[in-house]
This record gives structure tokens, C-alpha cells and sequence, in this order.
């Protein structure tokens, strides 16, 4: 599974029981949107830790980072490659 | 036999009754007056082990469990007449002691957790700010990182235990902008440069636990202090909230089972109109809620305990049993000066304090309403 699904089937399961896939595309605003707010984005950044064995550090968890599917799915993937090439 | 607790437990809480009517007896009237707070109680209460029944035995605790520990909570209020102090250590167990023991580094636990076991160490919660309470996550107290140091910079109000605390679990944002992830939680020692207390705070109840407003001032702390990760004080700040909400009424479950049993003596030894006042079912009744309440409230708080023990989440088990037990304590209390009239409603007889005392119990850890956010979120609302 890619990790942008990955995500999605996260936020669906935690935050929106019940709401069809469709309705969560990649560039759906998330928290500029009210989708995760700040509790529910610390929620998704914790899972993300766990699940790729990343570390996000505070100032990595603002809104250019963790406001869209696609952008998030980036920011993982350029954090699990910093992680591979340390 | 209780349905909730062992018969080891129901000896540790019969075991809390007699120590709390001998070291935390009489009357609290003049205590609740002059809001003075109990230190030699508290030293005794320490002493008894009620501040270590959770806390491993290598760090000075007694690890006895979470149940042992509620059953215990239960016989002390139902024993003392002073909420105040009893509040005073919940307080300082699920905002200090727990935290540290589940976030801390273990030098943070070596070095904190025996002396706030033994009592010698008073803890103190610094999280609401004047501007942000139920919104605590909007909190404007700023950390700033200088080496090896933060820099606190900031106003913490509704602090108890604040004069009197040794150590504060003080809360403060790296970041306003990034709201939740932003929020940081760190161990201040008192007599830190930069940490005072403003002002002491009077309050309506609960009068003889302390509380004030702290102020950080270029306070520096040192890194090492710093408790759980950078911008995940929001995960030590939840779990002290799930314990301290799941927990902190077991005491009121002992002063709901005193006022019912003081109330049905009165009613059945009081006359009038030719009658003892228990035999008129409007009396009879509000009796009868009493009860009703005490016994539903019960199994809410054990829950806990059962869970806990279990090393499981209670997140949404701890909202309802903080939302019910003390919606009921609040009308149990008015109940019982209703059923003692005028003399309820006097000082002297201290059952008109425990109305005052239970009326914080649907504000602090979260109001009601908070609390219905809580379950409404879990339910996926």
C-alpha cells in the first residue's frame, strides 16, 4: 500500500467513520479544512512514527507539511530517505 | 462484600477510614475559613502510603494498583471532613507522580519520584492560562530554546497546590503556530529564577487546597528537564488528564456514601409534624436518589481502576465517570442540605461545604461540557 493510502485509510479509520474514500483526495485540504485539528494531527504524526520508524520534530509539524494527503505522503518520503542516507 | 473491590482492598480501604478519623479528624470549619492547608495531613497521608500506591517500589512506591488506590481514596473521604487536602493530593498524583512515571526519563523518575512518594515533595500542574482553560491547547506561555536551556516566558493560573509546590509540570508552547504539536511539558523546580507565585486564589470550595496564579519570567530550565518529547507535551498533558479525570472523584464517592448514611440517621431521628422526616416520601425520595447515584457512580470509578490495573486506555471511560459521578456528587450535596434544612445550610454543621466542594468538581479536569466533547469525539461525532 502506498503511503498516501496508508494515510487516507488512517484518517478514515481514526477521524471519519463511515465517510467514503472518494471524498478524501489526495490535495483535500486537511486542517485548513477542520478534517484533523491540532490533536488529531498529532494523532497522525505519532502513527506516521511508528509505521515508517521516522522522526518528526516540532517545527516539522506545520501546515505545509501536514495540510494535504500528497504533501504529507512527500514529507514522509523525503524523511524516511534523509533517514536512509544518515 | 463489595462488588467492586477485594477483600484485600476492602481491609486497605477499612484500614484509610481509621487512619483518616484519627490523623484527618474534626472539624474543618476554621481551616476552610482561614483556607489553610493541612501539611502535617499531608505529611501523614504520605506516610499512610497513599502517595506511592501506584508508583513502583523502586521508586519508593508501594505498586499496589491503581483499585487499591481508589478504594483507599473512597475511605478517606469518607472519613475527613477536608476535601481540600484530599484534592491536594489527587492533584499532585495524576498531574506529578504519573507523568513522570510514564514520560519521564528514568533520571527524571530517580530523582523526583521517591521524594513525591514520600511526601517531602509537593507537585503542582501549571496548564490553564488565563486566556486558555477548556481551549487549554490555545496556551500562550512560550518556551524558547537557548542551548542547553529553554526560556519560559509566561502566565499559569488556577495552579493547585501553587503555593505551596515544590515541583510544577508546567506546560508552554515552542511554536503558537503549530497549536497542539507546539506544546512542550517540562518539570520546574521551585525557587527556579523566574518562577513566582503572583497570587493566591479564593476560592467558593475546596478552600483549604491551595491555588494560585504562577508567572514565568525568563525562566530558565534546563533541557534535561524537559518532560517527554519537544511539541508532545500534549500526550503527557492527555494521559495526566485521563488518570486525574478517571480518579480524582473516588474520594467524592466516600463523601456521597457519608452524606446518604448521615442523611437516612437524620431523617429517621428528626420530627416533625408528629412524624420522624424520613416517613414523608418528599424526604424519603431525595433519600432514595441519594443512593441511587452513590450506586450507580460506583462502578464508573472502579472501571477505571480495572482498566488501569490492566494497562489499558480509559480515555473515554474516565470522561463519563468524570461527567456522571460529578453531576450526581453536586446534587447528592444539595440533596443533603435540603434534607437537613436550616441546619444544612449552616457552617458549623460542614454539610453545606460539601455542596461548595462539589461544585468544582464539574469544572476542574475539564467541565461537563468538556467531558461530553470527549465521549461525543470517541463516538466519532
Amino acid at each position: 500500500m502506498s503511503v498516501a493510502d496508508t494515510i487516507r485509510q488512517f484518517i478514515l479509520s481514526r477521524y471519519l467513520p463511515g465517510e467514503s474514500p472518494e471524498n478524501l483526495q489526495d490535495d483535500t485540504p486537511l486542517r485548513s479544512s477542520g478534517i484533523l485539528d491540532s490533536l488529531a494531527t498529532l494523532g497522525l504524526i505519532t502513527f506516521l512514527e511508528e509505521e515508517y520508524r521516522i522522526t518528526i520534530e516540532a517545527h516539522e509539524t506545520d501546515v505545509d507539511n501536514f495540510d494535504r494527503i500528497a504533501d504529507i505522503e512527500a514529507f514522509v518520503e523525503r524523511k524516511r530517505a534523509a533517514q536512509q542516507e544518515a | 462484600m463489595d462488588p467492586y473491590i477485594d477483600t484485600q482492598q476492602e481491609e486497605l480501604q477499612r484500614a484509610a477510614i481509621e487512619f483518616a478519623r484519627g490523623a484527618l479528624g474534626g472539624s474543618r470549619v476554621q481551616a476552610d475559613r482561614e483556607e489553610r492547608f493541612d501539611r502535617e495531613g499531608w505529611r501523614a497521608c504520605a506516610a499512610f502510603g497513599v502517595l506511592g500506591m501506584v508508583i513502583p517500589r523502586e521508586y519508593g512506591g508501594l505498586d499496589l494498583g491503581l483499585t487499591s488506590l481508589l478504594a483507599v481514596m473512597e475511605g478517606l473521604g469518607y472519613a475527613t471532613r477536608d476535601q481540600g487536602l484530599l484534592f491536594s493530593l489527587n492533584a499532585h498524583l495524576w498531574t506529578n507522580s504519573i507523568p513522570l512515571l510514564l514520560h519521564g526519563t528514568e533520571e527524571q523518575r530517580r530523582r523526583y519520584l521517591p521524594r513525591l512518594t514520600d511526601g517531602s515533595l509537593i507537585g503542582a500542574n501549571g496548564a490553564s492560562e488565563p486566556d486558555a482553560g477548556s481551549d487549554i491547547f490555545a496556551m500562550r506561555t512560550r518556551a524558547t530554546r537557548d542551548g542547553d536551556h529553554y526560556v519560559l516566558n509566561g502566565t499559569k493560573t488556577f495552579v493547585t497546590n501553587g503555593p505551596v509546590a515544590d515541583l510544577v509540570v508546567a506546560y508552554a508552547t515552542v511554536n503558537p503556530k503549530l497549536g497542539a504539536t507546539g506544546i512542550t511539558a517540562f518539570v520546574v523546580e521551585r525557587g527556579t529564577p523566574g518562577m513566582t507565585v503572583s497570587r493566591c486564589l479564593d476560592k467558593m470550595g475546596l478552600r483549604t487546597s491551595p491555588m494560585a496564579e504562577l508567572i514565568f519570567e525568563d525562566c530558565r530550565i534546563p533541557a534535561a528537564n524537559r518532560l517527554g518529547r519537544e511539541g508532545r507535551g500534549v500526550q503527557v498533558f492527555e494521559c495526566s488528564m485521563e488518570w486525574e479525570r478517571g480518579c480524582i472523584l473516588a474520594t467524592c464517592l466516600g463523601v456521597m456514601r457519608r452524606q446518604l448514611e448521615t442523611c437516612v440517621a437524620h431523617a429517621r431521628s428528626r420530627t416533625q409534624f408528629g412524624k420522624p422526616i424520613g416517613k414523608f416520601q418528599a424526604v424519603a425520595n431525595r433519600i432514595v436518589d441519594m443512593k441511587v447515584r452513590l450506586d450507580t457512580c460506583r462502578p464508573l470509578v472502579y472501571r477505571i481502576g480495572r482498566l488501569k490495573d490492566a494497562s489499558r486506555p480509559a480515555m473515554q471511560e474516565a470522561a463519563i465517570a468524570k461527567l456522571y459521578v460529578s453531576e450526581c456528587f453536586v446534587k447528592s450535596s444539595l440533596d443533603a442540605v435540603q434534607v437537613f434544612g436550616g441546619y444544612g445550610y449552616m457552617t458549623e454543621q460542614e454539610i453545606e461545604r460539601d455542596l461548595r466542594d462539589a461544585v468544582g468538581s464539574t469544572i476542574y479536569s475539564g467541565t461537563s461540557d468538556i467531558q461530553r466533547n470527549i465521549v461525543a469525539a470517541s463516538l466519532g461525532l
